[in-house]
């Protein structure tokens, strides 16, 4: 008899996880989609240097020096563990959200920019004060859920959709709107390849703010951002980033280039 | 009196060779923007795709710019923006260092350029862009013997005059004009009509080797004349 509930219980357990949707989409047509738990390593750096007379610029001399400071300024990074899954944006929020929600628009992509309708197009020109004041209008609309920004290890590990290294993995022409595909423009969301989670223009498009303070290093020591700061950390690059900043890792901050800067949020079950 | 004349021309020359170069002064009507104690009026860029943690010091009264860490270099901005101006400064790069001078930025680069490509096949004092339109307007845009004019191992003026929405730039390498040119419109991403001055340092990888290990650019004498 214990057995037997023990079993049922187990059984409902599963059920329930089970129904929890990949996808779900709220009243204002935002679609979100379900990231797994489990963990990655994050804040791996280990520079690079250019091999002995690599464009006429590298003695052996210098090259050992290379090396020398290279590992000096390696990092094995730490394990990030996300403990259980969470909804977050299929897309960037697009304008016309931001629009419904704000009952303004500040983006710099409009008609007149871009040749026509940018209903769906990411919002852009968006401080980070801007996302606490379109979260907060959210989560009063919204009732029976909580809006919030993702944290950069929640941001990083969605990008990353299972891939290791520094990029998303794939052909960065087909994932990502950026300086040498977009025309030095925004496009709309969800034109690109998704990466393996469903999930669209994580990279390139818009930069994406998120929740953390930004701690003025080149990576993150740990999977928490500092207390306080002045700035906020941002990730993905823009439609006008260069190739270098299109990769998963890179831990950027605010301000920004401001007609670059939109974002995209993690709804959770109250 | 043979004895008499040699001696004064040995006493003079270094004073005739530095009027003639006119190096190591801010000329007349320009304001400084680095105050040469200090970083007080720049910041290092967060969002910049060539680094966001660059090294920028002073030292011996020099703004000294570079990688940190190694291959990861960034730029520097001015917190001011400036619209139409003349800039003046004055830079000693070491070889094999690729850097620039960005004008009408934004915080992550994209911005107008002269280039300090102090490296192997590189070219200095040339005007392109970072991250924005192509260029398409008329006029000189570079100097191809910029190497008769530059000094190596030693301090080079650069004065750079940047008026109009579509804008006329000119500048002089040495006192000695390198660029003469119209821009046929605004290339500046978003239309934007002025932006912060920059002093940029090159990343380095592999496939991009721009810089040396240690190397670093160094400024001084930076000053502004807004142009009304």
């Amino acid at each position: 008899m214990i057995a037997s509930r023990i079993l049922c219980c187990a059984f409902l357990t599963v059920v329930l996880a089970l129904a929890q949707p990949q996808t779900q989409t709220n009243s204002l047509g935002m679609d979100f989609v379900l990231v797994p738990a489990g963990s990655f390593t994050m804040g791996m750096f280990q520079p690079q240097c250019p091999a002995v007379g690599a464009g006429d610029n590298m003695t052996e001399a210098q090259y050992q020096e290379c090396m020398k400071l290279a590992k000096a300024a390696a990092r094995a990074g730490f394990k990030a563990v996300i403990a259980k899954p969470f909804y977050i944006g299929k897309y960037e929020v697009t304008q016309e959200q931001y629009q419904k929600v704000m009952g303004k628009n500040p983006s710099y992509h409009t008609q007149s920019v871009v040749g026509g309708a940018t209903d769906k197009y990411p919002v852009d020109s968006v401080t980070w004060a801007d996302t606490q004041a379109f979260l907060k209008k959210l989560n009063a609309m919204e009732k029976g859920k909580a809006y919030r920004l993702p944290t950069e290890v929640e941001w990083e590990y969605a990008a990353r959709a299972g891939t290791e290294g520094e990029t998303q993995g794939g052909k960065i022409q087909d994932l990502a709107w950026f300086m040498s595909n977009a025309g030095y423009l925004t496009h709309p969301v969800g034109q690109k390849q998704p990466n393996a989670w469903g999930l669209y223009d994580m990279l390139g498009n818009v930069w994406e703010w998120v929740q953390d303070y930004y701690d003025n290093d080149i990576l993150p020591k740990g999977p928490k951002g500092p207390s306080k700061g002045t700035a906020h950390v941002l990730k993905g690059g823009g439609f006008q980033a260069h190739a270098k900043n299109i990769r998963v890792v890179v831990h950027a901050g605010g301000p920004g280039s401001v007609i670059s800067s939109g974002f995209r949020v993690v709804m959770e079950a109250r | 009196m043979k004895r008499l004349r040699l001696l004064l021309s040995v006493l003079l020359l270094p004073c005739l060779s530095s009027l003639a170069a006119d190096i190591g002064k801010i000329p007349d009507g320009f304001t400084p923007i680095f105050n040469g104690k200090d970083l007080t009026g720049w910041h290092v860029s967060r969002s910049n795709h060539h680094g966001t943690t660059m090294m920028a010091k002073v030292e011996n009264g020099e703004l000294v710019i570079g990688q940190n860490p190694i291959g990861e270099g960034g730029i520097l901005l001015t917190n001011r923006r400036y619209k139409d101006f003349e800039l003046y400064l004055e830079v000693k790069p070491d070889w094999g260092c690729d850097g620039g001078i960005f004008l009408r930025s934004n915080e992550d680069g994209n911005a107008y350029q002269i280039t300090i490509d102090y490296i192997p096949k590189g070219s200095v004092g040339a005007f392109i862009t970072e991250g924005i339109t192509a260029l398409g307007g008329t006029g000189q845009r570079r100097a191809p013997d910029w190497q008769k004019i530059w000094k190596r191992d030693a301090w080079n003026s650069f004065r750079i005059r940047m008026v109009g929405v579509a804008p006329k730039v000119d500048i002089w390498m040495n006192d000695v004009q390198i660029v003469n040119y119209q821009d046929d419109k605004n290339h500046a991403l978003g239309g934007v009509e002025d932006g912060p001055i920059a002093l940029q340092q090159h990343y380095t990888n592999p496939t991009t080797p721009r810089a040396v290990p240690n190397g670093v650019h160094r400024f001084r004498n930076i000053a502004i004349k807004e142009v009304k």
